[in-house]
């Protein structure tokens, strides 16, 4: 689903050079829920920029479902972005003007999808959340448990096929943090791919594969196991 | 898409109301005032008659001394006017649907009515072909015929001014009038007529209100009626007494002609060439045949009619409308910026920067929308305002084409404001913001 060889981005200010990744080189399977762990500043943040395809990288190949996404064009990587990723932040990212039925409606707009279409959409992204009876709210009458499950709600409302979570239970008490997982499991278990950012290693367990970011480059935890990794989850990564 | 987007922009709009409000203004207050005075310049310059100002044509001989020409800076154009005698030889012709030669005077009228004392009016000395050929709108009656003409009989049309100020704007039809020494029965009161600019006589203000009363020309000899307006001569100069006066080179009559076509044109060219080539027989005429038939627009554009100080206010109102615009790219730009966050959602979410640009352009032509309708509204309290400084004069007035131009001042307006900030806003780097909101 997600195949990156060598992909190295690098910020420049007029004096200091920093490497925010160094050539790192990770593939992800498709049905994979994988954890990514590391320290502040390692690199985990700028990697879901580029996998989401909202930011560039100096150096290396990235292929997003077969295809080459390095150097695409603005319209051809929102289009990518919009029918093929998810995205759920840590801090939510809800536009506070609208309800949370405009909310999940934000993808589909950009889709051009028929109004009766969008409704079923939304609807059955509501229910799989647990929050058709809030359609009408607006994010501030929610809690953030309940913001959280709407900003996942908009994320899987494409039906994508990669799911980017960044830290998405960071703002969350432990309960909420488990329910939210619950979801985003539920939403791998339908065949979608996630790949979730944590500083939590209890969570990260209860992703397929574990990988851990130091200094921008990728540990791949499973494959430091003596243990072969399972058909069908399999996946190596290289820094 | 668009009417999502026109959504987002009117949602925008509520959300920072001080904002949208100090924006809407803004515009509008440019709008309302580039929008007066682009109304005035339109009326000032604009055609007067336009259903049939192809087919009016003033008419021009130059019977000017042989030394110079009438005007020194433009040598080519004949005298503005015509003498008393030529007007009276060439209105003989047949070839014209209407014609006619005029001019205005000075007269004093005396009020039948209880406590209303003599006042002097401006009158215009005119044929019974005036009222047709001008289109001139009647309320009451109609104006008079050939045979009033020929007579003269004692005949006058009222304007509706005068018609409210002595007969308190009733049917004063088949009434009468004491003008001078004269007793005038009144046969046509006009519906309320001011052109812009008073095409059918530009020699003295062209924005001078049209007069209050018209009265058969050739009430001129036996009234020995002075003309009002301006007049010009040579050589003998005025003569001796009221018809040496008449019978002068002294140019002062406004000569006008209705011709359906070209065919109609040339004949009545031909016609005026013969007779000025018998008048120079008789040794009048000296300088080349420089006869001048010329469609209103014309004849407007060689008299210079349309005033410079519209020009140069109008210059003043747009630049005044770009100050507004200017101050709305800052406001526009500060409240865009401060949306990134939003903006690196929308983005993270498909949209991309064309649509967000796009978006935010039509936020920017929403507030000129609403800045149109305000600076419409401001417009035509303007040009109210307008009216009634120089009540006499003018009747400026916002008709289809000025509030089109108005909403395409405000649409340019808000393009010209919006582009800039629309821009950043969409080169946006979404991920610096999805991590900090």
């Amino acid at each position: 689903m997600l195949r990156m060889e060598k992909v190295a981005k690098i910020y420049r200010t007029e004096h200091v050079e920093t490497h925010a990744l160094s050539e790192i080189t990770l593939h992800v399977r498709e049905g994979e829920f994988l954890a990514m762990m590391g320290p502040s500043g390692s690199g985990k943040t700028t990697f879901l920029n580029i996998a989401g395809l909202l930011d560039t990288f100096e150096a290396g190949t990235f292929h997003l479902d077969g295809e080459d996404v390095s150097r695409l064009d603005d319209v051809r990587s929102s289009r990518i972005r919009n029918a093929k990723i998810g995205f759920v932040f840590q801090s939510f990212n809800l536009i506070p003007d609208l309800d949370v039925f405009d909310n999940v409606d934000v993808p589909l707009r950009y889709r051009g999808l028929a109004s009766r279409a969008r409704r079923e959409a939304i609807e059955e992204a509501l229910e799989i959340v647990g929050l058709t009876s809030r359609a009408k709210h607006h994010p501030a009458q929610l809690s953030g448990g309940q913001q959280q499950r709407v900003a996942i709600a908009r994320a899987l409302v494409g039906r994508p096929r990669l799911i980017l979570a960044d830290e998405p239970t960071g703002n969350l008490d432990s309960a909420m943090a488990n329910e939210i997982l619950d979801l985003l499991e539920k939403i791998n278990s339908t065949g979608a791919t996630v790949v979730m950012v944590t500083h939590d290693p209890e969570l990260a367990q209860r992703a397929s594969r574990q990988v851990h970011m130091l200094d921008g480059r990728v540990i791949d935890l499973e494959a430091e196991r003596p243990a072969p990794l399972a058909a069908g989850h399999s996946s190596s990564a290289r820094s | 898409m668009f009417a999502y987007q026109l959504r987002l922009a009117w949602k925008s709009l509520r959300r920072n109301p001080g904002l949208s409000i100090l924006s809407v203004v803004g515009i509008g207050l440019g709008i309302g005032v580039a929008t007066t005075f682009v109304t005035t310049y339109y009326m000032l310059s604009g055609n007067p008659i336009p259903q049939k100002s192809d087919k009016l044509f003033y008419v021009q001989l130059d019977s000017w001394s042989p030394e110079r020409s009438y005007d020194r800076d433009h040598p080519d154009l004949p005298p503005d006017q015509v003498t008393y005698r030529d007007m009276a030889e060439i209105m003989k012709s047949k070839i014209p649907t209407h014609a006619g030669g005029m001019f205005k005077a000075d007269l004093t009228v005396h009020p039948a009515g209880d406590g209303q004392k003599p006042f002097r009016q401006l009158v215009r000395m005119c044929f019974a072909d005036f009222f047709p050929m001008f289109d001139v709108p009647f309320q009451f009656g109609s104006g008079w015929d050939a045979r009033a003409d020929a007579g003269p009989e004692a005949v006058i049309v009222l304007d509706d001014e005068i018609n409210r100020k002595l007969f308190g704007g009733e049917n004063s039809v088949g009434r009468t009038l004491l003008i001078e020494d004269r007793e005038f029965r009144i046969v046509g009161v006009l519906a309320p007529w001011k052109p812009l600019p008073k095409f059918y006589d530009v020699t003295n203000d062209p924005f001078d209100a049209p007069e209050g009363i018209f009265m058969p020309f050739n009430f001129v000899r036996p009234m020995e009626i002075n003309t009002a307006g301006n007049t010009s001569n040579w050589g003998d100069g005025s003569g001796d007494g009221f018809e040496g006066f008449l019978q002068s080179e002294t140019v002062w009559i406004q000569m006008w002609a209705q011709l359906e076509d070209e065919e109609q044109v040339q004949t009545y060219r031909a016609f005026l060439d013969a007779y000025v080539n018998e008048q120079k027989k008789l040794g009048r005429f000296p300088r080349p045949i420089n006869n001048r038939l010329s469609p209103v627009m014309t004849m407007l554009k060689d008299q210079g009619a349309a005033p410079e100080e519209a020009v140069g206010v109008l210059i003043i109102a747009i630049l005044f409308l770009v100050v507004c615009s200017v101050n709305l790219i800052g406001v526009l730009l500060g409240k865009f910026l401060a949306r990134a966050p939003e903006v690196g959602v929308r983005r993270a979410l498909g949209a991309s920067r064309r649509w967000v640009f796009v978006q935010h352009l039509v936020e920017c032509e929403l507030i000129a929308v609403l800045g149109a309708v305000l600076g419409l509204g401001l417009a035509a309290l303007g040009l109210e305002l307008l009216n009634r400084m120089f009540e006499a004069q003018f009747a400026f007035r916002l008709d289809l084409p000025m509030v089109g131009a108005g909403v395409l001042l405000a649409l340019v307006s808000g393009l010209v404001a919006g582009i800039y900030p629309a821009y950043r806003i969409c080169r946006i780097a979404p991920a610096m913001y999805l991590k900090t909101q």
